[in-house]
């Protein structure tokens, strides 16, 4: 017995003849990487008319340097944003967190742009764009648009229509830490997970961006910690401070004790690991 | 119902599929490539393993239509002309087999390990076969054999 039901296949070659196909079709569902997509269709209700592949698409292919920042099309896969040099040495957060999700046939397979689009909380990437301040360009029926990555991971409904196409990432972010923690295996996905992004200089860190993600809600800004961190020298930083801080930024948002923990114990070792690399 | 052309263990296959047909189904069903295991469906035993331009991936999450113009290796495909590969023998060596159920997907794990790093240490090793399951062996004997293939493949090349 088959093991999906039937769909009409489609591979088109630009991002217009995918939003035509999107706007056509009766219940059309984009497919990136499939390891959502494809495992979710094998228990779905709501079945799809139609499958449209994104693979073709030479737009939403590569990782390249553009002068004015990094550029990553959505299809890239995770592996290779793991294992690229550029993204290592200016957005390294990002590299690590894509080191982390799922197993290694799994980031063989899934690519950036359906870990974002899935809108899902759990996933790792939102969290690493957001800390390095990422920018998408996305294109959907009412014509292409660049958004700031909280504004895309905002759209709700018929908004959120639409082909990611690529990721623009326009600062350096050299110095970058990815934490996570998950109910047993490294593999599993992740309970909750803290990013950290700045740029290193001899008065102090600068651009510090601290975003943490709960897997229970959109990723939240740590406003207080990073204000406590902007212009510090890290050997002036306290882990204790830092850990006061990240409460206060969390407060109201009904965390969890164990989260809660996980993430303070985070801000702690992440101080401790800047006091030691002498930034 | 769409024509496909595959390249599957270094041979040209041309095959008519269903849309929905997975890769898993087109390799054993019609092909009767019987290595490529069916078990979770789900991707994550990694039973299921093949090579796609080199890269282990899963054939239970992949459309057999997104295949089209990249190279399949099966563990059919390891041992072309019935000679073992190294990471083959290297299995059988050190006793890291007992079932065998896994054993396909961990040797084409491990081949795609070892083509990228000819010299893993064994952190490198138990990441690189973090998406395949054995229920017997407890690993300790699979990460001795990929340390021993290695180090027959630098002998050999």
């Amino acid at each position: 017995m088959a093991i999906l039901k039937d769909f009409q296949y489609h591979a088109p070659e630009s991002v217009d003849e995918a939003l035509d196909l999107l706007r056509r079709s009766g219940k059309p569902v984009l497919l990136a990487g499939g390891t959502f997509v494809l495992n979710t269709l094998k228990k779905a209700v709501a079945y799809p008319t139609d499958v449209i592949a994104l693979r073709k698409i030479k737009a939403l292919q590569g990782i390249a340097d553009t002068g004015e920042g990094i550029s990553i099309g959505a299809m890239t896969l995770l592996s290779d944003i793991a294992s690229s040099p550029l993204i290592r040495e200016r957005a390294s957060v990002l590299a690590r967190a894509a080191a982390c999700v799922a197993t290694t046939p799994l980031r063989h397979m899934g690519t950036i742009g359906g870990n974002v689009a899935s809108r899902f909380f759990w996933v790792d990437l939102p969290a690493a764009l957001v800390a390095v301040g990422a920018k998408v360009e996305w294109a959907a029926g009412s014509g292409k648009k660049v958004l700031d990555i909280e504004k895309f991971l905002a759209l709700k409904g018929p908004d959120a229509k639409g082909i990611l196409v690529r990721f623009l990432i326009a600062e350096k972010h050299p110095v970058g830490e990815y934490f996570r923690h998950t109910q047993a295996m490294e593999v599993d996905l992740p309970l909750a997970a803290l990013a950290f992004a700045a740029r290193k200089q001899a008065d102090g860190l600068k651009d510090v961006r601290l975003v943490v993600n709960t897997a229970l809600s959109p990723v939240v800004r740590l406003k207080s910690v990073e204000s406590l961190f902007e212009n510090t020298k890290t050997s002036r930083l306290k882990e204790k401070e830092a850990a006061a801080a990240l409460r206060r930024d969390l407060e109201g948002g009904k965390l969890d004790d164990y989260r809660l923990q996980c993430l303070c114990g985070d801000m702690e070792a992440l101080v401790e690991r800047l006091k030691r690399a002498k930034t | 119902m769409k024509t496909v052309t595959l390249d599957i263990n270094q041979k040209t296959c041309v095959l008519e599929v269903r849309d929905s047909e997975l890769l898993i189904e087109t390799l054993r069903d019609r092909l009767g490539l019987l290595g490529t295991k069916y078990s979770c469906l789900e991707g994550d035993c990694g039973a299921c393993t093949v090579l796609l331009d080199g890269n282990n991936v899963l054939s239970c999450l992949i459309l057999t239509l997104e295949a089209e113009g990249r190279k399949i290796t099966t563990i059919e495909g390891m041992s072309p002309g019935g000679e073992l590969h190294p990471v083959q023998q290297a299995f059988i060596d050190a006793g890291a087999v007992q079932c065998g159920f896994c054993t396909p997907g961990m040797v084409l794990a491990s081949k795609a390990l070892l083509d990228k790093n000819s010299h893993p240490d064994k952190e490198d090793i138990v990441r690189a076969l973090d998406g395949n399951l054995c229920r017997c062996t407890g690993y300790v004997r699979i990460v001795e054999a990929v340390t021993a293939a290695a180090k027959a493949m630098e002998k050999t090349s």
